[in-house]
Order: C-alpha cells, then structure tokens, then sequence
C-alpha cells in the first residue's frame, strides 16, 4: 500500500460529510408531507394573454335593440350557440320571447353592451345563458359536454324561460346524437398520432402538446362539432385502437378522457374541471391548447393527491430526488472506506517478526568466556542488562529501548574487561573480531 | 430504512473518530509504561548486584533500593517506573562509589 492511502482516507470523511449535510438539508423538503403540494404549475386558466378574446365585435345597443325588434332570435357575426327551437318554442308556451345570441371571448366593453340590450328575454353569449338578470349554467357533465362540444344551449334555454315564469325546472334532455366515427375518419385521426401523438383537425386551435402532458399520451383535437349532426365518438374508438395509453380527446372546449385507470378519475376531473371554469370558458374564446393545460393541471392535481391509492402517477424530474434514493449507499461507501482506510494506521498491521541484534548474542557470548575469568560485578550487571534487554525484544519494546539495554551492558562488560586487564576482551574489540 | 444508514453512519464514523485518537494515544503510553518499568527493572537489578559487591553497609542506598523495590512491588504507570529507576540509579551509584569501582 502506498504512502496516500491514509490521506485519501480524509476525502473519504470530507465526502461523507458533504453527503450527510445534503441529506439533512433535503429533509426540509420532506418534512411536511401533504396531498394539498401538488407539482401542478397553477390551477387557474390563464388569464389576460390566455387568448380568450377572439377580437369580434358587436353593433351598438340601439342597432341591436332594432335587430331583436324585427327577429325574435338575433345571431352575430361569430356567435357558436346552438339549440332545438322546437323545444325552447314548446317552453316558451306561446310568449314573446327574443333571444339574442353574441359570440365568445367579447371584451368587458363589448359584454356590458351585450347586457344592457333591454328588449332581449335571453342572452347567449358564447354560450352562456342570461335573461332578466338570471343565468343558468350547467352542472352536470353530460349537460357540459353538450354545451361545450356542439355549442348546444336549449336545456339552458328551457330552463330560463321556466324560470322567469317561476315555474318549476324540467329536467335536462340531451340532444345531442352520437355514432361511431367512420373507418376513414378513424384511419386519418389513429396515422397522426402514430406519427407525432398529436392529430389537429383542421379549424382546431390546438397548436401543440402542452408542457405539462405526462409522457407518452395521445391528443386528438377537433373543433366545436356542427349543431344537429350525430358528432362522431372517437374517445372509445381510438381507445380501442392504441389500449393503455391516455388518450386526451378535444371538442372545442370540451376535454376528455380515455385510457387506462379512466374510470377511476376522468369523471372527477371532468367534473372540478367544468364545475369551476364552464363559466369563463363558455363565455370567453379560450385557445384549445389554454384549455388543455389547464385540465391536464387538474388531472395530476386530482391523480397526485392520491385519491385512488396508487402510486404517484406524474412527478416532475428532480435532480435532488433521482439521487437521494443512491445518497445513502453513497455515504455508507464513504463510511466504509474511511474505516477501512484508518483501520491501518489505528490497529497497524502485523509488523515482520524481529531479529534480535546480533550484538546480544555476541556480548553473551563474551559475557560466558569471561565469567570463567572475572567476579567483578560490573560482569553480574552487564549479564542482567542482556537479560533485561531479551526481556525487552520479547515484550515487543521500541528498538530503542533494546539499544539502550545492549549499550549498558556493553558498557558493564567493558569496565568487567578492563579491570581484568584483559583488552581482548573489551566489547568494542571483541564484536570486531567477527562474531557479529 | 435507509434513514438507519445515516444514523449508523454517522455513529461508526464518531467511533471511528475516537478511536483513532484514542487508541493509538493508549497504546503508546501503554509502550511508554512498559519500557520505563523494564528500565527501571534492569537498574534495580544492577543496584542489587551492586549492593551484594559492597563490602560496606550504606544506608541511604540502601533505603532508595528499598523504595525502588516498593515501588515496582506496587507498580503504576511511566512516572512512577521513572522514580523506581532514578532511585535504583542513584543507589547502584552509591554502592559503586563505597565500593571504589
């Protein structure tokens, strides 16, 4: 092992340390956890620059009053409201009534001029439904779903016109027809979204998928369907065509729906969607691409707050997130090899068993021939310093400790020579003769 | 469940922490005692061979061996081996000197 590893140890602790600090400060995120933080960007349609102007315009009150003067129903240039005469003539039992019928996204101006025609029975703007300072509105999804798809007005109508007479509501009646679409139709729609996962038709306003789509869905967007023709389903055909994969189908304002788990939230959506902007998307000429953001927020708002006990169905990428699952193998891995690293130098590995000096040996050895020759106790001390200094080699003591022992007893035994007069015997000559 | 990584974690790198100062502290004052009281061993050692080579009684020498040999009989850590030894050294000199080595 190199000199380096005990210092790439260090790195291992700073990056555990910076790993550690990472996870304590991503816990903020974590530490209210609601169905209420829902990743939708905004639950509002946008408003002002959302495009829900579509720049019609509308003659003056006077030249409006004189229309509704010569015809009971008055339609403007652009005007999208639809309904059965036959059933709005059945409730308006024989009454004058005068409808005046404006088109959407009119600006606040032009609607107040809309309003203040005082020989009008009903308003319908876009399709919204006013008379005599009430308005009716929608409130079930098939209701939304005619009103928005075929601009079809008459359950609104009808229920206006009971209701300036205080009489009580009829039920809705759903006029609008449905058939299969045909296999031409289906073909054109099912080669778009092979190709791009987007199919237009032509007079469709949607321009693109929006932003905020979850990957891999299908859109198909028509515009608001001709009054009085069967509108062709295509929501169950193309699901049918392309099985589990989420297929969003639009008719005008009108969003839908099909694909895997369906049953389980499209209705709520529809629903919170339509219960709380029919009004403005009724009034106003919203771009179809606005309307679809706005409901595409509202169907991960409602799968997000976990209505249904599945997992979360949309969650946007997160740098953070993607790698907190892998942070705490990182640190475990930073911790190890911080262990393992300082393992070394802490416990120290096995060192190579020592030699003892040869100079042990040797002064023992000197130490036997002269003890044939000397009783001076310098020869008892030096053989008790050899001792001491075994002693020391064998219990593992520093090098230096061994030395100093050796060196004393070398000492011992010099003094032991000299007072034998013997220079032979002197350690520092001895040694030299070759025995170590 | 990986929370509990974080707590081990951070607990074995406090351990580790620790017991990197620690242990290497302790081990080398442990060395550090070791030597000193084999030191100090040698040397009362030498006083006794000294002692026994004395043909006069000395008493104050006689006392430090004394000590020297309590000392080590009780033994302690480095700084009491480091008196046993000083105490030993000073009584081998003593002898040695009566003795006129």
């Amino acid at each position: 092992m190199s000199k380096r590893w005990p210092q790439v140890r260090w790195v291992f602790l700073g990056l555990a340390a910076v790993l550690l600090v990472v996870y304590i400060l991503a816990q903020r995120q974590s530490v209210e956890v609601s169905y209420g933080q829902s990743p939708s960007d905004g639950n509002t349609v946008e408003e002002g620059s959302a495009g829900e102007l579509s720049g019609a315009d509308v003659p003056s009150i006077e030249a409006m009053e004189g229309m509704l003067r010569r015809d009971p129903v008055v339609r403007l240039p652009g005007s999208i409201a639809h309904w059965d005469p036959e059933r709005v003539d059945a409730a308006a039992v024989g009454d004058d009534v005068r409808i005046l019928v404006a088109p959407p996204g009119l600006d606040e101006d032009q609607r107040d001029r809309v309003k203040d025609v005082s020989n009008a029975t009903a308003v319908v703007l876009g399709t919204e439904v006013t008379g005599d300072g009430l308005g009716v509105s929608s409130d079930d999804l098939p209701a939304w779903r005619a009103q928005f798809t075929v601009g079809d007005v008459t359950s609104q109508l009808v229920a206006l016109l009971h209701a300036l007479r205080d009489e009580e509501l009829p039920n809705d009646e759903d006029v609008v027809t449905w058939r299969a679409p045909t296999a031409a139709e289906l073909d054109a729609v099912a080669a778009d979204l092979r190709t791009d996962g987007l199919h237009v038709a032509p007079e469709a306003t949607l321009e693109e998928v929006p932003g905020n789509a979850e990957e891999g869905a299908l859109f198909a967007a028509f515009p608001q369907q001709p009054y009085g023709e069967p509108v062709p389903e295509y929501g169950p055909a193309l699901a049918e065509l392309f099985p589990d994969t989420a297929i969003y189908v639009l008719y005008g304002n009108w969003v839908e729906y099909h694909g895997p788990l369906a049953g389980e939230f499209a209705e709520v959506v529809g629903a919170s969607f339509y219960g709380q902007f029919a009004d403005r998307l009724s009034r106003f000429a919203y771009p179809q691409g606005n309307v679809l953001h706005a409901y595409l927020n509202r169907v991960t708002d409602v799968r997000y707050a976990g209505l249904f006990d599945r997992p979360l169905p949309y969650q946007p990428f997160d740098p953070l997130r993607v790698a907190l699952p892998a942070l705490p193998w990182l640190f475990a891995a930073c911790v190890l090899g911080f262990l393992l690293l300082s393992a070394r130098p802490v416990f120290g590995g096995a060192r190579a068993p020592r030699r003892p000096p040869a100079r042990i040996a040797a002064l023992t050895t000197l130490a036997i021939e002269m003890s044939a020759l000397s009783h001076h106790p310098a020869l008892v001390r030096g053989i008790g310093k050899l001792q001491a200094a075994r002693q020391a080699l064998a219990d593992d003591l520093p090098e230096r400790q061994v030395r100093r022992l050796v060196d004393d007893a070398e000492s011992e035994l010099d003094t032991a020579a000299r007072s034998l007069g013997r220079a032979d015997y002197r350690p520092r000559v001895y040694l030299a003769g070759g025995i170590s | 469940m990986t929370w509990l990584i974080w707590v081990l974690g951070a607990v074995l790198l406090l351990a580790a922490g620790f017991g990197s100062v620690y242990l290497p502290r302790l081990r080398a004052r442990d060395l550090r005692r070791r030597s000193a009281w084999a030191d100090a061993r040698a040397a009362i050692d030498s006083a006794g061979v000294s002692r026994d080579a004395c043909p006069d009684e000395v008493a104050e020498a006689e006392r430090l061996l004394r000590r020297a040999e309590h000392l080590a009989a009780a033994g302690g850590g480095a700084a009491v081996a480091e008196e046993a030894r000083g105490c030993a050294e000073r009584a081998d000199r003593m002898w040695r000197v009566a003795a006129g080595e």
